[in-house]
C-alpha cells in the first residue's frame, strides 16, 4: 500500500482516497500522487477506470462520492 | 491535494472554531471523547484543542487496535513466529509491541522469521512465493480491517493456499463504547465516532449509545476541518435538545455501511464468547474468530497457543488512558521510562496511541512543569 511512515497502518485513518487507473478482474490498479498500487475490489466489484476509492490494507472499502467530497 | 486541502484550511476552521464558540455556555464543560485512534493523532498533530474553549474537553477513547491488544495475544504470535519452518507477517506497529517475553522483533532478532506486510494480501501472495515455508498473518484492527482479512480468507480458500494461515485478533468497536458508558461515574457527555470503521458498519450500528445511553455521537472524517465541524455539529444538538447520531463523513459513509464487507466477515468470521482487552478486561462477543468451516486456516487450531494472560506493568496505565480516566501525561512514565523509542505500554508504541500522539505533537504545550522528555 501506499506508504504513510508516520501513521499506524492498522487505523482506519489511514485508508486513502485514490482514484483508479484500470480495472484487472478483481482488482484495481489506483493512482495517489505519483504511486501505483493494486487493490483487491471484491467489495466494490462494479469499480470502474476514474472512481474514486477509499482504501486501506490492501482492499478497496468503498466508493467516495465526488458532488460531496 | 483533492481530498485533503479543502479539509485544512485555515479560513474554514477558524470560521468553525467561532461556532464553536458560539454554541458553548461559559463555564459549563463538554467532555467529548474521540474513539478512533486516527482522531486522536489528528487533533495532537493539528493542534486541535488550541483552536477550541476550555468548555469543550477532548477525552481519547479505546480505538486504537494495536493499544488494545493483550500481552498474551502478542506472546501466542511471538510462539507461532518461533516454529519451525513457519514465517509470521503483520503490519508494521504490531513488530514492536512488548509481550511478556519481549516483542516481535525481538523475537525476529533472536532468530524467528518475522515480516512487515502492508495487507493480508501481502502475506497471502509470500505464502505463494515460499511453499516451502507456512506463512501466519497475525491479523489486528477493528471493522476497518477485518474485511482485508476476510477478502484475504476468502482468496485462500478459493486458490487452495495449503501453507497460509491467519491468527485472528480482529475486534469490534460496540462492545468496548458499551463498556466505557457502563463505567461508574462516566464523564463523557458526547461522542465523535469512528469515520472508517462507520463505513462498513454505517451509522445505524450507534443508535444505541443516544438511545440506551442518551449520548449524542457525530461520525467524522478525519482532516481538521472534519474534525471541527463535528464537534460543532454536537454542540448544536445540546443546544437544540436533540440527542441522536449524525454523520459528519457523507462523503464516504451510510447509514447500513457496506453490505459487501459485512458479508465477506460474517462468511469468514464469528463473534468470540469473550475476548481480552487491554485496559477493560474480557469483554463477552468484542472480537471475531475464524468460523469452523475455515479451520484449516485458523492458527488458533494449528498452532500450540500458550494463551496465557499476562498482566501489563505495574507502572503502565494504559488501561486508564485508553478508557479516557487519565491524560497521557498523568502516567508517571510518560516521557520517562516510557517512550517511542522504548514503549512500556502500547499506547506508546502504535502512531495513533494517545501516549505517542501527545509525545510526538503535544507535549510543548504543556505548562513547564508538566513537560517531560522535551
Amino acid at each position: 500500500m501506499i506508504p504513510k511512515p508516520e501513521r499506524c497502518l492498522t487505523c482506519g485513518d489511514v485508508a486513502v482516497a485514490a482514484r483508479v487507473r484500470e480495472v484487472d478482474g478483481l482488482e484495481a490498479v489506483i493512482a495517489v500522487g505519483d504511486l501505483t498500487e493494486r487493490v483487491a475490489i471484491e467489495l466494490v466489484p462494479d469499480a470502474r477506470p476514474g472512481d474514486v476509492l477509499l482504501c486501506h490494507a490492501g482492499i478497496a472499502l468503498e466508493r467516495i462520492e465526488e458532488h460531496t467530497a | 491535494m483533492k481530498y485533503v486541502d479543502e479539509y485544512r484550511d485555515p479560513e474554514l476552521a477558524r470560521g468553525l472554531a467561532a461556532e464553536i464558540r458560539s454554541l458553548v455556555t461559559p463555564g459549563e464543560v463538554v467532555r467529548v471523547m474521540e474513539i478512533c485512534g486516527g482522531h486522536t493523532h489528528a487533533i495532537y498533530r493539528h493542534g486541535l484543542e488550541e483552536l477550541l474553549p476550555p468548555e469543550v474537553e477532548l477525552v481519547h477513547g479505546p480505538g486504537c487496535p494495536v493499544c488494545v491488544i493483550p500481552m498474551g495475544r502478542v506472546d501466542d504470535a511471538i510462539a507461532i513466529a518461533e516454529t519451525e519452518g513457519v514465517t509470521l507477517a503483520t503490519f508494521g506497529d504490531m513488530l514492536r509491541v512488548p509481550g511478556g517475553r519481549g516483542s516481535l522483533l525481538e523475537a525476529n532478532a533472536r532468530g524467528a522469521d518475522v515480516r512487515m506486510v502492508y495487507s493480508p494480501l501481502d502475506a497471502l501472495e509470500l505464502a505463494r512465493q515460499e511453499p516451502e515455508r507456512h506463512v501466519c498473518f497475525f491479523a489486528i484492527g477493528f471493522e476497518t480491517t477485518a474485511p482485508a482479512t476476510a477478502v484475504t480468507l476468502l482468496r485462500a480458500r478459493a486458490a487452495r493456499v495449503p501453507n497460509f494461515s491467519v491468527f485472528c485478533n480482529h475486534v469490534l468497536i460496540e462492545p468496548p463504547l458499551r463498556a466505557i458508558l457502563e463505567t461508574p461515574g462516566l464523564r463523557v457527555d458526547a461522542f465523535v465516532g469512528p469515520g472508517h470503521v462507520s463505513s462498513v458498519i454505517g451509522t445505524d450500528a450507534y443508535r444505541f449509545i443516544p438511545e440506551e445511553y442518551g449520548r449524542p455521537i457525530v461520525v467524522s472524517a478525519f482532516e481538521p476541518v472534519d474534525l471541527l465541524q463535528s464537534i460543532a455539529m454536537l454542540l448544536r444538538q445540546r443546544v437544540d435538545g436533540r440527542c441522536e447520531v449524525e454523520n459528519q463523513y457523507t462523503r464516504v459513509v451510510r447509514r447500513e455501511g457496506n453490505a459487501r464487507a459485512l458479508a465477506a466477515i460474517a462468511e469468514t468470521m464469528e463473534a468470540r464468547e469473550d475476548f481480552e482487552w487491554r485496559g477493560l478486561g474480557p469483554l463477552p462477543r468484542s472480537a471475531l474468530r475464524i468460523r469452523d468451516e475455515l479451520a484449516a486456516v485458523d492458527a488458533e487450531r494449528l498452532f500450540a497457543l500458550p494463551g496465557a494472560r499476562i498482566e501489563d506493568p505495574k507502572a503502565c496505565r494504559c488501561g486508564e488512558v485508553l478508557t479516557g480516566q487519565l491524560k497521557p501525561w498523568e502516567c508517571g512514565v510518560f516521557g520517562t521510562a516510557c517512550t517511542p523509542e522504548r514503549p512500556l505500554g502500547t499506547c506508546m508504541v502504535s502512531s495513533e496511541g494517545a501516549c505517542a500522539a501527545f509525545f510526538s505533537y503535544g507535549r510543548l504545550r504543556l505548562p513547564r512543569e508538566a513537560r517531560v522528555g522535551a
